[in-house]
C-alpha cells in the first residue's frame, strides 16, 4: 500500500510516494538534490545532516501538545538530524535546509555571516549543520546567553576549528540577537525581518502555505503481509539499520499518533506518552512540578538534535541495558502501560523494571506497543541522576544510575535506585533500595548501599568499559547520589575514607 | 547561485564535495568486498548470487587488474585487491559495481568468500617478539650514551604507550573515475596527494601517467588520512571505470571508513633518561615499537620523524633512540597531523615526568632547565637556529601567571577531597620539511588573464587548512593587486605535475614559494612593458595597490590597463614557478643531516579539574604561546592552532581506539569513538610571538599545521597532576589516552 507524504521543502510543496520509513536524509540529498545537507555518520552523532523541521502546534511551546491536534495558532521549528528522521515524519511539516535558509538566494544569512567572519568554517563540511543549529537556537527563544548558544551546538562535530571560532561566532549572534521577542510569532517576524530565516517560515506558521492535513491514520496491515515497521524517534532504529529496506506497508509512526503522545495528569498520576520526545519530556511543566530539578539532567541525555527525535518509549523499547531514560523512569517508579500497536485500550500495566526480561528481551508480545508511562506525581521526592561516559555530552554511559528518595523525619522513608550498564537490563537495585528505607542518609548508609548495589550488579566488559570498572563506577555513583542529594555533609568523602 | 563569492560558499552549504557531485548518466557505484577477519587466506570468490541480483552488477577481483596489482608506495607490499593471504579486516578482496549505491551494497553482501582464517597479530610488542617487522630498525645516536648514564645522578626508566587516533575527517574517503578522452581516465579524488593517486592509478591500470588526470577538489577534512590512503579508493574506482567503460563512484560510509582505513600509529616505548644532580639532562635511550599495521604505507617516514623528535624541546647531549616497525594485522597505520611527532613528545614528556618525580624536582623547573638554546645540537647533528624555546616558554609562564596558578591549585587541592585540580606545561619544537628530502619540492602555474584577473594553480590541496587563502594572499601581495582579483584553481595533475602531497605542514611553504617565483617572473615582464610605456627603467618601477609606482610615486598606470597593454604587446602572461627547499639533507645510515629547513617553537599550559569521586575530568583552561613567524593571515593561523590543540587534547584524554583480540575495531562508529565536542574544549588563549619573521619560508611565515597538535599532550599530564594530588601514594602511569576508566581505576586502587 503506497502512501503519500506531503510537506513543504523550503518554499516548494513536495509530494512523494517513496516509502515513508526511508531516512529523510536520503530523500533530501537524492530526490530533492539539496546536497548542502551532508551525510557525516548516520548515527545522529555529528550534526552534519541537521535540518530545521517546522510543525504547527496547538498553543504553547511547552511541549504539552498532542500530535494530530491541528489548531494552527503557531508553529515550532527545531533542528533535527535528518539521518534519524523518517521521511513520513515530514508529513504536513516544513523542512528547511541550508539552501532554504537563504530564501531567494540573496547573500548570506546573519548566522552564516557570523561564522564566516569568525573564520569558523575551515573544510566546511560541518558548516551547514552549525548554521542550522545556531538558527534553531535563535528560533527557540530565550535565554540568549553564550552558554545556551554553546549548548545548542553540542550535537555538531567540527574536526577542524577546535570550536574557538565557532564559539566566537555564537557569541556574536548572542550579542546581536539577545533582544528577540519572547512570543513565537513575534520572534519569527523579527528573524524574518533580519533575514535570519526566509519568509516561508512565517507564512507556514500562519498556516498560509500548507493546507491542514488530516492526521495520519493507523494503517491496517493487509492480511498475510509482513508487519509494518514501527518507528518511534528513529534514533536507535536508523543507527541499527541505516538503510532499511522499503516494505509494502507504510511504517507506523508513533510520534504522529495521539494515543502515544501527550502528557496527562489525573489524580496523583502523571501519564507520559511513550512517543514523547526527550525534549518534550524535559520541557513538560507537569513533570518539572512532579520531579523538581529533573530538567537539570537533560543535557546529559544525547544532544539537542537527538532530543528532538529520541522518545521515552523508544529508549525503553530498545531494551538497551544502558538506556538513560529507562534508569530515570525506573527510579521514578514508572508503570508502563501496554497497548496494541494500532492503539486502543490499555491491555495491561506493569512496573517498568519488569518489562525487561533479559538482554534486549521485553515482556511484549508481537503487535503490542508501549503506550505510556505513569508516575506518581502526588508526593514530593528527591531525584538524582548520575552518568559517566567518556565524553560528558552526547555519549553513551559506561554506567548510569538514578535515585529517587523520600524523607521522613530526616530518615529515608522510600528509596528506588536504578542503574544501567551493570546488568543485561536496566536494573532496579532492589536490595540497595530496600536497605535504605528507614535509615539516616549518612556515610555508613551510603557505603553499605554502594556495596549492596555492586553485589546486585553483573556487568560485562565492552568498548565502554571493563566489568571491573563498571562495578567500581556503580559504587561511586551511589555515593554520588548522596553527595548530590545531601550536599555539604561530607558523606562521600567519609564513605571513601 | 550568483551573489555568493567563492570564499563564502562553505557557510552557505554550496561547496561540492565528492558525494555532492552530479554524476553522468549510466554511472556505476562501486563497493569493495572487505576481508571478514584480520588475517586469512582467500580460497575462492563466488559472485553468482551477487551477479543474479541485477543486470548492472559486476564483480571484479585481482585477476581483473590490468596493470600491477599493487598500490604500496614506499614498499610494494599492498595489493589493490588481495590475492592469497590478506592482512587486515576490511582489506579489499573484490570490487562490486552496480547501478546505484544500495544495489552495490546489497550485491557486495551477496558475494561469497571461501577462505581459511589465520591467527592474527594485533599488538606491536607481540609482533616484535614474533619477529614480524616491515623493515629493519632505524636509529639515531649521538655520543657515548653508556658513559653518559654512568655520570648521571638520577636515572629513571619506564614504559610509555600511546594509542592510535581516528582522523574523523567529516567527509569520508571517495573518488569518481570517468573515461578520459584519449583512452585514459579522469579522476576526482578526495586526496591530499593528486600526484600520488595519479601514480597509483597508472600503475594499477598499466597506463602512462600522462593518461591519468587527477583533480582534488576541496576536501571535507583529511589530517593525513588522505595522503597515502586515498590512493586505494581512487584506484578501485579507476579499475571499475576501466573494466566497465562507465563512470564509477566509490564513497565510503562512515563505519566502513572507520573500520577499513588506517589511523595514527599506536606506539609502545621503553625509555631511560638520566640527569646530573642539578637536574641537567645528560642521556636518553628509547626503543619505539611502532604498530605499523599490515603494510608499510608511510610508516618508515613517520618513524623517522618520531626519532627526530625524541628529545622534544630539550637539550640532551647523549642520545640513542631506535624505532621498530612492527607488522600487525590491523589496517595499515598512516599519516596523521604530527606524523610520529606526537608519539615522541609523549615519551619524552613521560620520561621527564618520571625523572622529576624520582629526582624530587619541580616538573616545570626541570623542563626550564633543559630547554633548547641557540646553537644546541639535535641528536641528528643539526643546530637549533633562531631558537625560541625559552622565549615562548618564559612568555607562557608569565602569561599564565604560572607560580600563582600553581599555588592556587595546591591550595585548592589541600582543601578539597573530592575534587582536584591539575596543571602541566609542554614546550614544543617541531621540524619543518618532509623527512624524505626529495619530497621538498613544488610547482605553481600562474596565469594573468586579459581582464587582469589571476588564476594560480599549485600542488597544494585545500582541505580546510586554508592554504588557498594563504596562496591567494601571497600572489596578491607579490603582484601588488587586491586579493579579489586572484583565484586559486582546483588542484589537478594537468596544471602542476609531480607534486608532493599537501602534508608535513609544508603546503603553504613550498607551494607559496613556487607561486611567488612564478609571480616574480610575470611581474618583471609586466614592469618591462610599463618601463617601455613610461620611458622609465624597470628598476625604478614597482607594482603596488593595483598600479605601477615609479620610485614610490603613482604613475597613473593601473593594473588592468597594464595587463591589457602587455597582452596586446604579445607578452607571456603565464609563468611556472618551482621551489625546492634549499640546504636540507639527511644521511639515514649515519643518522646525520640538516633534516629540517627550520623548527617551530611554542609552549602550552593546560589546567584540568578532576572529579575524584566519579573519575571524570574536564579541561579547565589552556594557554598557548606560539612561534608563528610573520603570519600571512592571522585568523587562518589561529584556526590552525586552535584546531590542532583540539585534536591533540582529544588524542591525549578522550579519543580511544579499541581493538578486539582478533584485530577487529570495536570503536567503529561515532557513538563508540568520541572526538572533542564544543563542551570538551576549554576556552583557549593563544598568543603569537610577534616580531620574529622566519627567513626560511614564504613572506617570513612559519608552517603551522602540525606543531600545535603537540600542545594538547599537556592535557594528559595535567590530569596526571590532579591524579597525583588525589593519590600521592601511587606512581604515575603513561598510557595515553587518559580515560575516565583509567582515572577511576587509579583513584580506586586498593580502596574500592
Amino acid at each position: 500500500m503506497k502512501v503519500r507524504t506531503r510537506f513543504l521543502a523550503n518554499d516548494v510543496p513536495v509530494e512523494t510516494e517513496l516509502w515513508p520509513g526511508s531516512p529523510a536524509l536520503d530523500f533530501i540529498r537524492g530526490e530533492l538534490g539539496l546536497v548542502g545537507t551532508k551525510e557525516g555518520c548516520r548515527e545522529g552523532d555529528c550534526g552534519a545532516c541537521a535540518v530545521l523541521v517546522g510543525e504547527l502546534v496547538a498553543s504553547s511551546e511547552s511541549g504539552a501538545v498532542l500530535a494530530g491536534e491541528r489548531v494552527a495558532s503557531s508553529a515550532r521549528y527545531g533542528a533535527r538530524p535528518s539521518c534519524l528522521l523518517a521521511l513520513g515524519e515530514l508529513e504536513g511539516r516544513h523542512l528547511v535546509t541550508i539552501e532554504g535558509l537563504r530564501g531567494a538566494g540573496e547573500g548570506l544569512t546573519p548566522v552564516m555571516r557570523a561564522i564566516l567572519e569568525a573564520n569558523g568554517s575551515q573544510c566546511g563540511f560541518c558548516s551547514p549543520g552549525f548554521v542550522i543549529s545556531l538558527t534553531a537556537f535563535l528560533l527557540a527563544g530565550p535565554p540568549y546567553t553564550e552558554e545556551a548558544a554553546f549548548a545548542a551546538l553540542e550535537g555538531n562535530l567540527c574536526r577542524c576549528t577546535g570550536y574557538g571560532a565557532l564559539r566566537r561566532a555564537a557569541a556574536a549572534l548572542v550579542r546581536d540577537f539577545s533582544g528577540l521577542p519572547a512570543g513565537y510569532l513575534e520572534r519569527l517576524e523579527a528573524l524574518t525581518a533580519a533575514a535570519v530565516v526566509p519568509p516561508s517560515l512565517l507564512a507556514f506558521a500562519r498556516g498560509e502555505l500548507l493546507p491542514a492535513l488530516p492526521p495520519a491514520e493507523a494503517a491496517a496491515a493487509a492480511p498475510g503481509s509482513a508487519p509494518p515497521l514501527v518507528i518511534g524517534g528513529g534514533s536507535d532504529l536508523y543507527v541499527r539499520s541505516p538503510h532499511p529496506a522499503p516494505r509494502d506497508e507504510p511504517p507506523l509512526l508513533l510520534r504522529r499518533r495521539p494515543a502515544f503522545t501527550g502528557i496527562r495528569r489525573s489524580g496523583g498520576l502523571l501519564e507520559l506518552g511513550a512517543a514523547l520526545s526527550w525534549r518534550e519530556f524535559f520541557a513538560s511543566p507537569e513533570l518539572r512540578a512532579a520531579v523538581p530539578g529533573i530538567e537539570r539532567f537533560e543535557a546529559e541525555l544525547a544532544s539537542p538534535l537527538v532530543r528532538e527525535q529520541a522518545t521515552l518509549g523508544g529508549n525503553a523499547a530498545n531494551a538497551s541495558p544502558i538506556a538513560d531514560a529507562a534508569a530515570m523512569l525506573i527510579a521514578l517508579g514508572a508503570k508502563v502501560r501496554i497497548t496494541r500497536l494500532e492503539g486502543g485500550p490499555v491491555l495491561r500495566e506493569l512496573p517498568l523494571e519488569e518489562l525487561f526480561l533479559g538482554y534486549k528481551k521485553l515482556a511484549l508480545a508481537p503487535g503490542e506497543a508501549l503506550a505510556s508511562f505513569a508516575i506518581d506525581a502526588a508526593s514530593p521526592r528527591l531525584f538524582s541522576f548520575e552518568k559517566v561516559a567518556k565524553r560528558s555530552r552526547l555519549d553513551i554511559a559506561s554506567a548510569n544510575s538514578a535515585a529517587c528518595l523520600s524523607l521522613e523525619g530526616g530518615r529515608i522513608a522510600k528509596a528506588r535506585i536504578a542503574a544501567g550498564g551493570v546488568a543485561p537490563v536496566p536494573l532496579l537495585l532492589r536490595e540497595a533500595s530496600a536497605f535504605l528505607e528507614g535509615r539516616l542518609p549518612d556515610a555508613a548508609t551510603a557505603r553499605e548501599a554502594a556495596r549492596i548495589a555492586a553485589s546486585e550488579a553483573s556487568p560485562i566488559s565492552d568498548v565502554r568499559g571493563s566489568a571491573e570498572y563498571r562495578l567500581t563506577l556503580l559504587k561511586r555513583l551511589v555515593l554520588a547520589h548522596f553527595e548530590r542529594l545531601f550536599p555539604g555533609r561530607g558523606i562521600a568523602e567519609e564513605a571513601l575514607a | 547561485m550568483r551573489g555568493i563569492p567563492e570564499s563564502e560558499r562553505n557557510v552557505a552549504g554550496l561547496t561540492r564535495y565528492i558525494d555532492d557531485r552530479e554524476l553522468p548518466a549510466r554511472s556505476l557505484f562501486a563497493r569493495p568486498v572487505p576481508a571478514p577477519c584480520a588475517r586469512g587466506r582467500l580460497l575462492g570468490i563466488d559472485a553468482s548470487k551477487a551477479l543474479a541480483l541485477h543486470p548492472s552488477v559486476q564483480v571484479l577481483d585481482a585477476r581483473d587488474v590490468p596493470g600491477e596489482n599493487q598500490v604500496g608506495g614506499i614498499v610494494s607490499d599492498e595489493p589493490l585487491l588481495a590475492e592469497g593471504e590478506w592482512g587486515y579486516v576490511g582489506e579489499p578482496l573484490a570490487l562490486v559495481l552496480a547501478a546505484d549505491r544500495s544495489l552495490a551494497r546489497e550485491a557486495a553482501a551477496l558475494v561469497e568468500l571461501r577462505y581459511e582464517e589465520l591467527e592474527p597479530l594485533v599488538d606491536e610488542r607481540e609482533a616484535a617478539a614474533a619477529g614480524s617487522f616491515i623493515l629493519p630498525p632505524q636509529s639515531i645516536a649521538s655520543g657515548d650514551v653508556a658513559a653518559a648514564f654512568a655520570r648521571c645522578a638520577v636515572v629513571v626508566s619506564g614504559r610509555a604507550d600511546s594509542g592510535g587516533q581516528e582522523h574523523l575527517y567529516l567527509e569520508t574517503q571517495g573518488a569518481i573515475a570517468e573515461p578520459g578522452e584519449g583512452g585514459g581516465v579522469r579522476i576526482l579524488s578526495s586526496t591530499q596527494s593528486p600526484s600520488g593517486v595519479q601514480r597509483a592509478v597508472a600503475r594499477v591500470l598499466g597506463l602512462p601517467m600522462s593518461q591519468v588526470e587527477v583533480e582534488a577538489p576541496r576536501l571535507g577534512g583529511a589530517f593525513g588520512g588522505k595522503e597515502e590512503q586515498a590512493s586505494t579508493w581512487a584506484a578501485l574506482a579507476a579499475l571499475g571505470c576501466r573494466r566497465s567503460g562507465l563512470p564509477v563512484k566509490l564513497y565510503l560510509e562512515r563505519r566502513d571508513d572507520m573500520r577499513w582505513t588506517g589511523k595514527r600509529h599506536p606506539y609502545s616505548t621503553d625509555f631511560r633518561v638520566g640527569a646530573d644532580a642539578e637536574g641537567r639532562l645528560l642521556a636518553l635511550e628509547a626503543d619505539f615499537y611502532q604498530n605499523s599495521g599490515a603494510s608499510c604505507d608511510l610508516s618508515p617516514s613517520i618513524l623517522a620523524r618520531t626519532l627526530f623528535h625524541a628529545v622534544g624541546a630539550y637539550r640532551i647531549p647523549e642520545v640513542r633512540v631506535t624505532g621498530h616497525m612492527c607488522r600487525t594485522n590491523l589496517p595499515p597505520f598512516t599519516a596523521f597531523r604530527g606524523f610520529g611527532g606526537p608519539q615522541a613528545f609523549f615519551v619524552i614528556e613521560s620520561a621527564l615526568d618520571a625523572l622529576a618525580a624520582k629526582g624530587g624536582w619541580d616538573p616545570v623547573e626541570l623542563r626550564r632547565r633543559n630547554l633548547l638554546s641557540e646553537g644546541d645540537l639535535f641528536p641528528y647533528g643539526q643546530a637549533a637556529e633562531r631558537c625560541l624555546a625559552r622565549a615562548t616558554t618564559e612568555r607562557l609562564l608569565a602569561k599564565s601567571r604560572w607560580a600563582e596558578l600553581r599555588r592556587e591549585i595546591d591550595e585548592f587541592n589541600s582543601s578539597h577531597a573530592l575534587e582536584k585540580r591539575g596543571a602541566a606545561i609542554i614546550p614544543i619544537c617541531f621540524g619543518i620539511s618532509f623527512t624524505t628530502i626529495f619530497m621538498n619540492q613544488g610547482g605553481a602555474l600562474v596565469h594573468v588573464y586579459r581582464d587582469g584577473t589571476v588564476s594560480v594553480s599549485t600542488g597544494a590541496v585545500e582541505m580546510g587548512q586554508q592554504v588557498f587563502r594563504k596562496i591567494q594572499l601571497v600572489v596578491a601581495r607579490e603582484l601588488g593587486i587586491p586579493e579579489s582579483l586572484v583565484r586559486v584553481a582546483p588542484t589537478t595533475t594537468g596544471s602542476v605535475a609531480n607534486t608532493s602531497p599537501t602534508a608535513a605542514s609544508t603546503g603553504s611553504d613550498i607551494n607559496g614559494m613556487a607561486a611567488l617565483a612564478a609571480c616574480a617572473e610575470i611581474r618583471s615582464r609586466l614592469l618591462a612593458v610599463a618601463a617601455a610605456r613610461l620611458g622609465a627603467e624597470a628598476g625604478e618601477l614597482a607594482l603596488e595597490s593595483g598600479e605601477v609606482l615609479r620610485e614610490g610615486a603613482p604613475t597613473g598606470l593601473g593594473w588592468a590597463k597594464l595587463v591589457a597593454e602587455a597582452y596586446l604587446a604579445r607578452t607571456d602572461l603565464s609563468a611556472h614557478g618551482f621551489y625546492a627547499t634549499p640546504g636540507i639533507w639527511y644521511d639515514p645510515k649515519a643518522g646525520r643531516g640538516e633534516a629540517f629547513a627550520y623548527h617551530v617553537y611554542g609552549c602550552a599550559a593546560v589546567t584540568v579539574r578532576l572529579d575524584a569521586l566519579r573519575g571524570t575530568y574536564r579541561l579547565e583552561s589552556a594557554a598557548i604561546v606560539h612561534d608563528g613567524g610573520d603570519r600571512i593571515d592571522a585568523s587562518v593561523d589561529l584556526g590552525q592552532v586552535e584546531g590542532a590543540f583540539a585534536q591533540g587534547a582529544g588524542w591525549s584524554v578522550l579519543e580511544e581506539l579499541a581493538y578486539g583480540a582478533r584485530g577487529e575495531l570495536r570503536s567503529d562508529t561515532l557513538s563508540t569513538y568520541k572526538a572533542p565536542d564544543i563542551t570538551f574544549l576549554p576556552e583557549l588563549e593563544v598568543e603569537f610571538l610577534e616580531g620574529r619573521p622566519n627567513p626560511k619560508a614564504v613572506m617570513g611565515s612559519k608552517a603551522v599545521g602540525e606543531p600545535p597538535f603537540m600542545y594538547g599532550i599537556a592535557a594528559y599530564f595535567a590530569v596526571l597532576d590532579a591524579l597525583r594530588a588525589a593519590r600521592p601514594d601511587l606512581p604515575a602511569f603513561y598510557d595515553l589516552p587518559m580515560t575516565p576508566e583509567k582515572a577511576l581505576m587509579h583513584l580506586a586502587r586498593g580502596r574500592g
